[in-house]
């Protein structure tokens, strides 16, 4: 069967349980994914929801209890970690203190019986990538940790893996770096064209860099797209709640305001404030919450708050101000059940 | 002054006590006085003796101290008969080291690594226990299983294995006519009563090396044993070293054991004890006991040229 795109990874109804058999912890629970090759793809989701876990059955540490993972078509069970085409930038970077960075960057050259000079010339064009030149005489120990997180970077890349894997690689990181890194790792997984598997549970991290989300709650998945997909269009509470972007409307609400009887999501740029009462729904100003070029206006209405964003030129009410809130009919977006 | 915010300090102790919040240098000079006299002036001190004792030489006809400073006492340390014992103590000091460190290596990391509770409780309990009884009930103790009536003996001969037995007491130099009375005995006492200082380091420094170090290796393709090789031995290297010298030191400075057990050669220890006793040769005996002492330093620095420490 002629596939249009390969698939690099491919999680088949996989599980992964912890401790007794009887009463298991089950950090991964019957995931079905599958990753494109080429494809930046971002593991979202709370810390103890399973991201790590699934990271760590696709690099080898963990195997699953139940199901099977495909490394690009390949069934993954008898391979160990060190024949697999995976790399991974740990969490803390696991670097070896006793190396200097040149020789961090070429342990797995070195591994693989690549001689000193060609390993060596290898291991300064990965540091050259990640700008880290001039570098490679120094002990990790004497790097900052954005520097660390590069050569981490860096030394899994050298082996020029089909897959990478990132568990949180920016966790560590203060606003500004992060945010530079993040650019940086993006234009690197374009110019390289590796399929990054990307842990974070930073929702604002995975939506701008990734090509498709799977977010992830107790184990599952509870949903999987493409940035616009989990962002406009969240499939239950937990993702409208996780990803923070959207209003969560209770059936009542949602009627009252002229919608379904059905649990809605709706976006805070899509909320315009108006005059009392000629909107859908009327209430009074909470709290103003000024981000820059938006204030997040949230409004107690009777059916509970809703979140207006106003753009920075359109004026603000004060706050205790009786406000009316409205919407366009199709701004609303109807989840799926209860939860 | 009827209502201050704070309240002044009242009684001779508090008051020290804020002399010493505001210098804490006073503190840390009061603290370490005592320790830093003995170690300056006991210690270091009577190294010191040592070391010039070694300098002088004995007059071998009124059998009186000369105290000229001469290196003639060391060179009599290169007459065969001195020589010998210097290098018959050096390499058992070596063989048991590395017999040490080759057993050590797999309990200390199955306890740094593998064992949890009530395992790595019955770890210590193993390692430690044999450290509670006398060295010398130890000993003796071993001196009766190796003995030719022994119970090692027995249980070979219970075993059918006599012939490997004397074909191993059969071995020219560390052989003998029982194990108690060869060297081969004298190492595994050695061997048994140093052990857990091996151990002990070993385990601690083992247990240092973060898991995910080992993850990284195994993802960057490494096989297990060049994971060994690379990452678990050169860290686990201060462990080792640490191990080393105490065992290797140990053993260059026992002087009871191959009394004991063995075929009574001399080691560095009985030369020494029996030159500032018996015979009265205190500059010789002081040449011996810093034989050991230069063994050390050259051999730390070596381990420190070869890069043993860099892990620290
Ligand atoms: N080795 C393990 N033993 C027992 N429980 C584990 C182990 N690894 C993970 N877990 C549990 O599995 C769940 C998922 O963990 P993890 O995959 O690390 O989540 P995340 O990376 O999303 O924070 C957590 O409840 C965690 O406690
Ligand atoms: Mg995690």
């Amino acid at each position: 069967m002629p596939l249009a795109t390969p698939l690099a990874v491919e999680f088949d109804n996989v599980t992964r349980h912890f401790g007794p058999a009887g009463a298991p912890v089950r950090a991964v629970d019957g995931v079905s994914v599958g990753i494109t090759e080429g494809c930046f793809f971002a593991m979202l989701g709370p810390s103890g929801s399973g991201k790590t876990t699934c990271l760590r059955l696709i690099s080898g540490f963990e195997r699953p209890t139940s199901g099977h993972i495909r490394i690009f078509g390949q069934n993954s069970e008898a391979i160990p970690p060190n024949r697999r085409p995976v790399n991974t930038v740990f969490q803390d970077y696991a670097l070896f203190p006793h190396l200097t960075v040149r020789d961090n960057v070429a342990y797995g050259p070195r591994m693989a019986g690549v001689d000193r000079r060609t390993r060596h010339a290898a291991a300064e064009e990965m540091l050259a990538l990640v700008k880290l030149s001039g570098y490679g005489d120094r002990k990790p120990a004497a790097l900052s940790g954005g520097q660390r997180q590069r050569v981490a970077l860096a030394r899994a890349l050298v082996n020029r893996p089909r897959v990478l894997l990132l568990d949180e690689p920016l966790g560590a990181l203060d606003l500004k770096l992060r945010e530079a890194m993040q650019e940086e790792l993006k234009s690197l997984q374009q110019s390289l064209g590796i399929t990054f598997v990307f842990v974070t549970h930073d929702q604002g991290e995975a939506l701008s860099m990734a090509d498709r989300v799977a977010v992830f709650n107790d184990g599952k998945i509870v949903q999987e797209g493409t940035p616009q997909d989990i962002y406009e269009r969240p499939r239950t509470r937990f993702v409208a709640d996780f990803v923070g972007s959207a209003n969560v409307l209770s059936p009542e609400l949602s009627a009252r305001a002229g919608g379904p009887a059905r649990w809605t999501s709706l976006r805070g740029e899509a909320v315009a404030l108006t005059a009392p009462g000629a909107g859908r729904i009327t209430g009074t100003v909470r709290s103003l919450r000024y981000m820059g070029a938006v204030t997040r206006v949230t409004v107690a209405t009777p059916g509970g708050d809703l979140t207006a964003t106003v753009p920075a030129a359109l004026p603000l009410p004060a706050q205790g101000a009786t406000v009316g809130l409205h919407w366009p009919a199709d701004a609303l977006h109807e989840m799926e059940g209860g939860a | 002054m009827t209502d201050t915010a704070q309240a002044p300090a009242t009684g001779p102790l508090a008051r020290l006590s804020d002399q010493f919040w505001r210098r804490p240098r006073l503190l840390l000079v009061l603290l370490l006085a005592l320790p830093l006299l003995w170690l300056g002036l006991i210690y270091i001190g009577s190294l010191a003796a040592l070391l010039a004792q070694s300098f002088f030489s004995i007059d071998e006809f009124s059998g009186l101290i000369n105290r000229e400073v001469t290196l003639r006492t060391y060179g009599e340390l290169l007459r065969p008969a001195n020589f010998d014992i210097i290098l018959r103590t050096v390499l058992m000091a070596a063989a048991v080291t590395i017999a040490a460190a080759i057993i050590a290596f797999p309990i200390a990391y199955y306890a740094a690594r593998h064992a949890r509770g009530r395992m790595k409780a019955a770890f210590y309990l193993a390692v430690m226990l044999p450290l509670w009884s006398s060295y010398l009930v130890k000993v003796y103790a071993w001196k009766l299983i190796l003995a030719k009536e022994g119970i090692l003996t027995w249980a070979v001969e219970g075993l059918g294995a006599s012939t490997i037995l004397n074909a191993i007491l059969a071995l020219p130099v560390i052989g003998g006519n029982s194990l108690s009375v060869s060297y081969i005995g004298t190492f595994l006492v050695f061997l048994y009563v140093w052990l857990p200082f091996m151990i002990l380091p070993l385990q601690a420094s083992l247990e240092r090396v973060p898991g995910n170090l080992l993850e990284a290796s195994d993802d960057l393709g490494a096989t297990p044993g060049q994971t060994f090789r690379h990452v678990i031995l050169p860290l686990a290297m201060p462990g080792l070293i640490a191990g080393s010298i105490f065992t290797f030191s140990l053993t260059l400075g026992d002087y009871i054991i191959p009394q004991i057990v063995g075929n009574s050669s001399r080691f560095i220890g009985m030369a020494v004890y029996q030159h500032q006793g018996t015979a009265g040769n205190i500059p010789l005996a002081a040449a011996f006991a810093v034989v050991p002492i230069v063994i050390m330093g050259l051999y730390l620095w070596m381990a420190r040229r070869r890069g043993a420490f860099d892990a620290l």
